[in-house]
């Protein structure tokens, strides 16, 4: 009986072969996690669109190309990070340079603190809620939510995030930090967990 | 309720390896600090409460039907 690692290499190696059945099964099976991926580092949809369009456009483009060293399912997921940061860029929507400045981090250290309630989302209602976090994802300096997206929602390792945005593995956890930060700041002020001074 | 204030080098420290693997003087010296500081310990559940928020709301979303349309004209390819 054959593992999937089986049927993925054998997959693989008839798309590299050029068999359109097999392109068509891998896109089909990856198309909703690159999909996914590209919302979330794009916040809007045409944009998310046009992540995933790229990305299977290179991949068939690259497909005889692709080593094997990883699943094909993380080379794609490479892939779609790249076109997704090169979007971004192109579009000037990340100034690379500019972090939130120290002082900002600082104040944090400053508020009353509160517990916070098992759910938060159970007093202002889901939708409200739910409308909350992404204000709260959104409003993040793009550098930090593309940090946080791909190590605290897509569970990329902090040296792959480090590789793929071509940063040390000190400023990944230090992005990582503040951006969990700030958004537990948003969400406090908005769940009125604490109050500045 | 006291204003908080986090001690100056800890915060730091948890700034750049909370959530990573922490080295273990650090932990020694992030446990001691939170033994005696029920807000720090506090304030740490609740940026834990945050990620695990996110993580548990941003659940994956289908390809809508007509993006995947789309996406399979794009590429040329027969979608059934």
């Amino acid at each position: 009986m054959k593992n999937s690692n089986d049927e993925e290499t054998h997959l693989v190696e008839k798309a590299k072969a050029g068999d359109e059945w097999a392109i068509t099964a891998i896109v089909k099976q990856q198309s909703q996690k690159i999909y996914n991926l590209a919302l979330r580092l794009m916040q809007n949809q045409e944009d998310a669109e046009d992540v995933l369009q790229e990305t299977f456009i290179i991949f068939i483009n690259k497909i005889k190309s692709f080593n094997g060293e990883s699943s094909v399912g993380t080379w794609l997921y490479r892939i779609g990070t790249n076109v997704a940061l090169g979007k971004l860029r192109s579009k000037d929507y990340i100034n690379w340079d500019i972090s939130v400045p120290d002082s900002q981090f600082e104040s944090l250290k400053g508020y009353e603190i509160r517990n916070w309630p098992d759910y938060p989302g159970d007093e202002m209602g889901p939708e409200a809620f739910h409308a909350c976090l992404k204000k709260a994802l959104k409003a993040l300096p793009q550098d930090y939510r593309i940090v946080f997206v791909l190590r605290d929602l897509e569970s990329i390792s902090t040296k792959e995030t480090a590789d793929i945005l071509n940063i040390s593995v000190s400023n990944v956890k230090i992005r990582l930090m503040r951006s969990r930060l700030l958004l537990r700041d948003q969400l406090a002020k908005k769940l009125k967990c604490v109050e500045r001074d | 309720m006291n204003t908080h204030q986090h001690n100056e080098g800890l915060f730091k420290k948890i700034q750049i390896q909370f959530g990573e693997n922490i080295d273990a003087e650090i932990l020694e010296d992030v446990a001691k600090h939170m033994d005696d500081c029920p807000d720090c310990k506090i304030y740490v559940d609740s940026v834990q409460q945050t990620v695990k928020i996110y993580r548990v709301t941003e659940m994956e979303k289908s390809v809508p039907d007509d993006v995947s349309d789309r996406l399979f004209k794009t590429l040329k390819l027969k979608r059934n």
